[in-house]
């Protein structure tokens, strides 16, 4: 019988071993596929911790399999989306871009993170480690399905940081180098919305006039179509103001004291009626109740989600939210949301206003006693100083921009703002009263530039005007307290 | 007597002249030798080289050598007879003429009584006689399937035979003879007639003859010297008709009868009832058939393009007025980069005219890897892929070829500037097949398809087929669609627009007199007008001329085939000249950018030069052209400078198309961010 010297046992035992271990590979292989697959058949049928606890063994079982990338981004995904807890789902993309880099999961989980870290910023100088992201997409992966929404998120940081060529730059991208992709019609519409902020209204509405040749059926042409109009009426075409009376049509004395307007991301008009205290929401000709009753509600407002938020003396009221109380400020004049989520208030005693941040405390910029606000595209607000008589068109960080004397290119000054009302593609109108200009409406421009005016004498409004709206078809909703209606002007 | 046989020599002359002259030569003076100078040998060895020549392929010779090879052998009999060394050889030269021929018949007039009657006691030990009467005469005669002679007498061996003789316009007739020693019978072959026959000739042969729309043949050959009175009449010689073409059975009634060759003009004949009945043969005059021909133009902007018809080179182009035979054909003009095709009909008297631009051949390399389910199925969709495709040429796998040889051979030939290789995706079970698509140069895209599906190369074959405009027709002005207006809002308009009297902020309400609710429409109405354009507004008309609006071609879309693109656009830009060409090779560039083959879309870029400083123009060229630069890396930031430099020196440039973003705030972040 054949006995291996010493020194060949090792080898003996190896060869012998080999084919077991490879066995066992193949096996390991085998059970982490199988078990990649019970997750999915039950991820399908909503059966979320069965399918948790398959990827979870699937991972102890091979954590290097092929099917180990995909496994970490259905966790990740499942903990932003289903149990909402984007903490949560960064380990896994973490170990997914330390891991996996190359894998092709690992282009939306860079994507993933990304959006999760632009959410947790607060401020522009936050954005920096979502950009790495963003950024890291586009460079990994050029050709990718996910190039083209890194694009669009890495403009809107851009844009974000007042970075508005590089944003245009991205936004183009986002389109040009990826058309028909499921980013392009949003990155379109911001492209003609960064345009417009360079001062290229002729290019805005073009680029919008192109998402809604190319994409007519997105939602963003709908969006383009109503943004385009705004701008060309109240921008290029300026007719004068015309009274169309009640509104809607034939309503007459069917609110209860209507005291504020708002309006939707949707248009949909929020009125505020004082005598029931509650916020309603006008659709169609439909009034239909919005949140809690808020007595001695002072500012109302609606989030880019579509949801309502109130101010109250007493603090901040929102659906299915703790009420919030707002420190100090007993006096509130008016309020803004950015598009950061932070809340400015305005304090009629306060000569600053107060930015509360959503999650974090508040901070106080320094400021001229405000009246009113409304938010600007750019990511600032506009407030409406009566003691300064000026209206100032502030940044991100609270610094002016531009300044508007009261009564500006008006053929008198007014002496004080009641209101103010944004459309979102930076028109703001103002419900004026008092001076030589007396009670009336003014449009500005994005640039502080006067671009419609009228007095409620002129136009025959015989009311107590206590709040306006501009609205999607470029007209101006007044709400009328005294008569207890609301009326277009057109 | 010895100058009897002279008389024979003209007429075998006269047959046998001009076949095998040697041969001829040989027979004719052998029986010359003997019958003029008595010179036995001489004519003995002369007459044994004919036999020799012959004899080895007697069952395989035409009728005139048969005769030739039995005289051969009745004069050898005559002249081995005279001669005492030669005697013996007699009979064994008669038994072979009787194997050759039972039924030939001694000359008598130089035959010995004694030599006759040794032939008729050979044949009588072999052969029966059989006398044959035919009714009527004309007909074919099958002796045992095999085709025979119409003879009054006929010595067959003995045993069982079968004879058939038939007739068009006739029903056959069949007689079976068993023949014995000393035996003579008669046969009498009798038909009846069923049907009318027609017997026609044609001027020229090789035509076919059509009866009702059904083809009964052709009319070939030539006709003999029976048709002489018919061929006279129309001033031809015989030869110069087909042989007679007979259509055997016309039934009663009209019928159409059609003549058709090519070069040739169809010709059709009604033929009425009498034709059919009464019951008779009957001849129709020579049809004489017209040439047809048209002439074909075919010219092309692309150089070096050589067209063939039907598989048949006619030269390179231009071809000018080229007269062809009317009729169908296969048109393909093989240019030095790809390839025109077209299945072309030229009409008799008419001229075609075609201008012809090459498409890119795509050259399926095949199907790789193992058998799947649905792979003959998916084998025959990707076979027949080239049915579907309208801009490209389609040229299907080589039996037995690998695709790995093909594009081997392809990159070598250059016979095609795109390839197609289908792979089945490796897995366990195979349900996905990925196509590669790639120009020759590497410029690939991969595309997954499942060979279950329905179709599963639709996707393929619609992305093939779809070639966006890198220019596009417009007139000076951009338009918005406005809620409430009637018609496009003219949001900005051309200083000649302008000067024209376009008004800017209104809406346009009719162009060429017809109303348009959207952009959309007057865009699509621009593809088919005709300038000047008439535009009315409120204020009034204006015409404005037509003018070709630069495009980029969108990137990145799944609706295109990239690389496809790429191989049309090279062979457009071959074609090209002047702004169209510099556009083109802009639109290349940016196929190749996509592909991020910087470095070869830079030298397109750094040749292209567009007049237009608007729109897609020079400031779009030179922002293109510093973005490839970008992408090379620090080493080229001055070229991306100095590129981003001359970008801004185009302010109206514009990415996209004409109403696209302006250039310059992009070119000016650019040089911001490098600096």
């Amino acid at each position: 019988m054949f006995v291996p010297s010493s020194r060949l046992r090792p080898l003996a035992a190896l060869i012998c071993v080999l084919p077991v271990l490879a066995q066992a590979q193949l096996q390991d292989g085998d059970l982490a596929e199988r078990l990649f697959r019970t997750g999915e058949r039950a991820y399908a049928t909503k059966a979320f911790k069965d399918a948790l606890d398959a990827w979870q063994q699937s991972l102890q079982a091979s954590p290097r399999s092929e099917f180990a990338p995909g496994i970490l981004l259905r966790l990740a995904r499942h903990q932003v989306e289903i149990e909402h807890k984007p903490d949560a789902a960064m380990p896994y993309l973490d170990r997914l871009r330390s891991d996996y880099i190359k894998a092709p999961e690992a282009a939306e989980g860079l994507l993933l993170r990304g959006q999760l870290l632009r959410k947790q910023a607060r401020r522009p100088a936050d954005l920096k480690d979502a950009m790495a992201e963003f950024n890291r997409v586009i460079d990994l992966f050029p050709g990718g399905p996910s190039c083209a929404e890194a694009r669009l998120l890495l403009g809107r940081a851009w844009r974000d940081q007042g970075q508005w060529s590089r944003a245009l730059q991205q936004f183009l991208d986002a389109f040009r180098l990826h058309s028909g992709s499921a980013a392009a019609p949003q990155a379109m519409l911001e492209a003609a919305e960064t345009l417009d902020l360079m001062g290229d209204l002729p290019g805005c509405l073009r680029m919008l006039q192109r998402l809604r040749m190319q994409s007519p059926q997105a939602p963003e042409a709908q969006e383009a179509a109503w943004r385009m109009a705004v701008r060309v009426k109240h921008r290029l075409q300026k007719p004068p103001f015309r009274n169309d009376g009640p509104w809607p049509a034939g309503q007459l004395k069917w609110l209860k004291t209507p005291t504020l307007l708002a309006l939707a991301p949707d248009g949909d008009l929020l009125i505020f009626q004082k005598e029931l205290d509650r916020a309603f929401r006008l659709h169609g000709n439909e009034l239909q109740p919005l949140g809690p009753a808020a007595p001695g509600t002072v500012a109302m407002l609606a989030d880019p989600a579509g949801a309502i938020w109130i101010l109250t003396r007493n603090g901040l009221l929102r659906e299915n939210v703790a009420p919030q109380p707002l420190g100090a400020l007993g006096a509130i004049s008016g309020a803004a949301l950015d598009r950061w989520g932070n809340l400015w208030v305005a304090d009629a005693k306060t000569p600053a206003i107060t930015v509360f941040a959503t999650e974090a405390g508040s901070r106080a910029l320094a400021s001229p006693t405000a009246n009113a606000l409304a938010p600007l595209p750019t990511g600032g607000v506009v407030v409406a100083s009566d003691a300064d008589r000026k209206l100032l068109f502030l940044d991100v960080e609270g610094q002016p921009r531009v300044i508007v004397p009261y009564g500006k290119d008006l053929p008198g000054p007014f002496r004080r703002v009641l209101a103010l009302s944004a459309d979102g593609v930076g028109q703001v109108a103002a419900l004026v009263d008092g001076g030589d200009f007396g009670q009336g409406v003014v449009i500005f421009g994005p640039d502080g530039a006067v671009l419609r005016q009228a007095t409620f004498k002129a136009l025959g409004v015989n009311g107590n005007i206590t709040s306006l709206a501009l609205d999607h078809s470029g007209g101006v909703i007044l709400c009328d307290r005294r008569n207890d209606l609301l009326l277009r002007l057109n | 007597m010895r100058f009897r046989p002279l008389l024979f020599i003209p007429i075998f002359c006269a047959t046998l002249w001009g076949q095998d002259p040697a041969l001829k030569d040989a027979f004719v003076q052998a029986k010359a030798l003997w019958a003029t100078q008595g010179d036995r040998e001489n004519a003995t060895a002369r007459f044994d080289s004919v036999v020799a020549a012959l004899a080895s392929k007697a069952a395989g010779l035409e009728p005139e050598w048969v005769q030739v090879l039995c005289e051969s052998y009745n004069w050898l009999a005559i002249l081995d007879d005279r001669s005492a060394q030669n005697k013996a050889r007699t009979q064994v030269r008669l038994q072979a003429l009787i194997d050759l021929n039972p039924d030939f018949e001694l000359d008598r007039a130089v035959t010995s009584q004694r030599l006759l009657a040794l032939y008729d006691r050979l044949k009588g030990e072999k052969y029966a006689l059989v006398k044959l009467s035919y009714t009527p005469e004309g007909g074919r005669l099958l002796v045992d399937g095999k085709s025979s002679a119409l003879l009054a007498r006929q010595y067959l061996p003995f045993g069982t035979h079968k004879l058939t003789y038939s007739r068009a316009g006739h029903t056959s007739s069949e007689i079976v003879l068993d023949l014995g020693l000393h035996d003579v019978k008669s046969a009498d072959l009798k038909l009846t007639r069923t049907a009318s026959t027609v017997t026609l000739y044609t001027q020229p042969s090789d035509v076919e003859v059509l009866l009702d729309g059904q083809s009964m043949g052709f009319a070939t050959g030539r006709a003999g010297p029976e048709a002489a009175f018919l061929a006279i009449k129309l001033g031809l010689r015989p030869e110069d008709l087909s042989a007679p073409f007979v259509i055997p059975q016309l039934a009663p009634g009209k019928h159409r009868l059609e003549l058709r060759a090519p070069c040739l003009r169809t010709k059709a004949l009604e033929l009425g009832p009498e034709w059919a009945t009464p019951l008779a043969d009957r001849t129709i005059e020579p049809i004489r058939m017209d040439p047809s021909r048209g002439t074909l133009s075919v010219s092309s902007a692309w150089p070096g393009g050589e067209a063939f018809l039907s598989g048949q080179s006619r030269g390179t182009l231009p071809l000018a007025s080229v007269p062809v035979c009317s009729g169908s054909y296969d048109l393909l003009v093989r240019f030095p980069l790809g390839a025109f095709f077209r299945r072309i009909t030229v009409e008799e008297g008419k001229t075609l005219n075609l201008e012809v631009r090459p498409k890119p051949r795509i050259a399926f390399l095949g199907l790789e890897g193992g058998d799947f389910t649905g792979r003959a199925r998916f084998v025959s969709h990707l076979e027949s892929l080239g049915d579907r495709l309208q801009q490209l040429a389609f040229l299907p796998a080589r039996a037995g070829e690998s695709a790995a040889n093909a594009l081997v051979r392809l990159k070598t030939s250059r016979e095609a500037e795109l390839v197609l290789i289908a792979r089945p995706v490796p897995d366990k079970v195979i349900h996905q097949v990925e196509l590669t698509l790639a120009t020759l140069d590497g410029e690939e895209e991969r595309l997954v398809v499942k060979p279950l599906e329905e179709d599963p190369l639709g996707s393929l074959a619609a992305r093939l087929n779809a070639v966006p405009l890198v220019q596009r027709p417009g007139l000076g002005f951009s338009v918005l669609d406005l809620a409430g207006e009637p018609g496009p809002w003219v949001l900005a308009a051309s200083e000649t627009a302008l000067k024209a009297g376009l008004q800017v902020g209104r809406p346009i309400l009719k162009v060429q007199g017809k109303t348009l609710a959207t952009a959309q429409e007057l865009q699509e109405a621009l593809e088919s007008v005709k300038e000047p354009v008439s535009i009315l507004q409120e204020g009034g008309t204006t015409a404005l001329p037509l003018q070709w609006e630069a495009l980029e071609i969108p990137l990145g879309s799944k609706d295109l085939c990239y690389p496809a693109l790429l191989a049309q656009l090279r062979l457009q830009y071959a074609g090209a000249k002047g702004d169209q060409a510099n556009l083109i090779k802009l639109n290349m560039a940016l196929i190749l950018m996509q592909f991020r083959k910087f470095d070869k879309a830079i030298e397109l870029l750094r040749d292209a030069r567009l007049t237009a400083v608007q729109g897609v123009s020079q400031g779009t060229i030179d922002y293109q052209t510093g973005m490839c630069f970008l992408q090379l890396g620090s080493t080229y930031q001055s070229e991306a400078m100095q590129a981003f430099r001359q970008a801004l020196k185009y302010p109206q440039a514009t990415l996209l198309g004409p109403d696209g973003p302006q250039v310059a705030p992009l070119a000016r972040q650019a040089l911001e961010d490098l600096k």
